[in-house]
């Protein structure tokens, strides 16, 4: 299976689901979702087409949050990613952990990193913070302000 | 001098643990204990466990999950012993001086008896280092006699 094929097949296959394709280079497509249908498109690119479910990344851009999850497909050398926009004020999202195992730790990752829920998660427990990090408090997110009274942030020189 | 400062001056054995470093401080750390370096002719040994160690060589920036583990094993090490901070991050917390992880340097955790600067530092700056504070305790012990 060729790049035009996969990319024909995504197309036809999710054509209610896709908002826009950003054909970025020869190896590099960017593919906008809508976000209730993320457990379906996953579906095609990883059970369907046996694509390699890569990793997902979560951007607090200035409108939206954003999650790109990172599709490959080795042998032709294509990387999909799957871009969703949520708003900030529903932060809420299909979890994709029941599908693959891979997409366990990183929906974990950003649930604490970022807030965003992840519905159907098997375990959603904290994976990086420690114990006596305050809840609700999001370090990766623009107003992310300081609440630890203790913490020294001079050089000390 | 005591038998014990005697005894961890003649031969330091030094333990190596990192704070959330990004390893290029601890690969310099193994490179002092290769035979190019050989650091073993100052006496220096790696311990396997921080209960056999006279020096605590610490790498990284002290995040909030492995200052837990730092005062456990600054508990654990048999005093007197030495405390090494070994790199940018270790002294100041280097680029990550803001971060969220990060609230506290090194030297308000624990006390600190050598700074070796450096991005990562040089196996010559950290050899040189730790012979310079041998030299400096033994000095203070024969004074204080």
């Amino acid at each position: 299976m060729d790049r035009d094929s996969v990319l024909k097949e995504v197309r036809q296959r999710l054509k209610d689901d896709i908002l826009d394709v950003f054909d970025k280079s020869a190896k590099r497509v960017y593919i906008g979702i809508k976000p209730g249908s993320i457990r379906k498109a996953a579906q095609v690119l990883f059970k369907d087409l046996g694509a390699r479910f890569n990793i997902a990344s979560g951007v607090d851009t200035r409108s939206h949050m954003e999650i790109l999850y990172h599709f490959t497909f080795d042998d032709i050398n294509l990387l999909i990613s799957l871009r969703v926009m949520l708003p900030k004020d529903k932060l809420e999202i299909d979890s994709l952990a029941p599908l693959f195992e891979g997409a366990n730790w990183i929906e974990r990752e950003m649930n604490e990193l970022l807030g965003i829920t992840f519905n159907g998660h098997p375990d959603m427990r904290r994976l990086l913070l420690p114990e006596e990090w305050p809840e609700g408090v999001y370090p990766l997110r623009c107003d992310y302000r300081e609440w630890d009274k203790d913490a020294i942030r001079d050089r000390g020189v | 001098m005591s038998i014990k400062l005697k005894a961890l001056l003649k031969s330091p054995w030094v333990f190596h643990l990192s704070t959330g470093s990004c390893n290029n401080c601890d690969i310099e750390v193994l490179d002092c204990l290769t035979p190019r370096f050989d650091i073993e002719r100052f006496g220096m040994l790696l311990a396997g466990s921080i209960r056999h160690a006279d020096v605590l060589l610490v790498t990284g920036s002290a995040n909030r999950k492995s200052v837990v583990r730092l005062k456990q094993l600054y508990e654990q090490v048999p005093k007197p012993c030495l405390v090494v901070a070994i790199g940018e991050c270790s002294l100041s917390r280097g680029m990550f001086i803001h971060s969220y992880n990060c609230p506290v340097p090194l030297d308000k955790i624990i006390p600190v008896d050598v700074y070796i600067p450096g991005c990562p530092p040089k196996p010559e700056a950290i050899i040189a280092g730790v012979v310079k504070l041998i030299n400096r305790v033994s000095e203070k012990a024969a004074a204080k006699k």
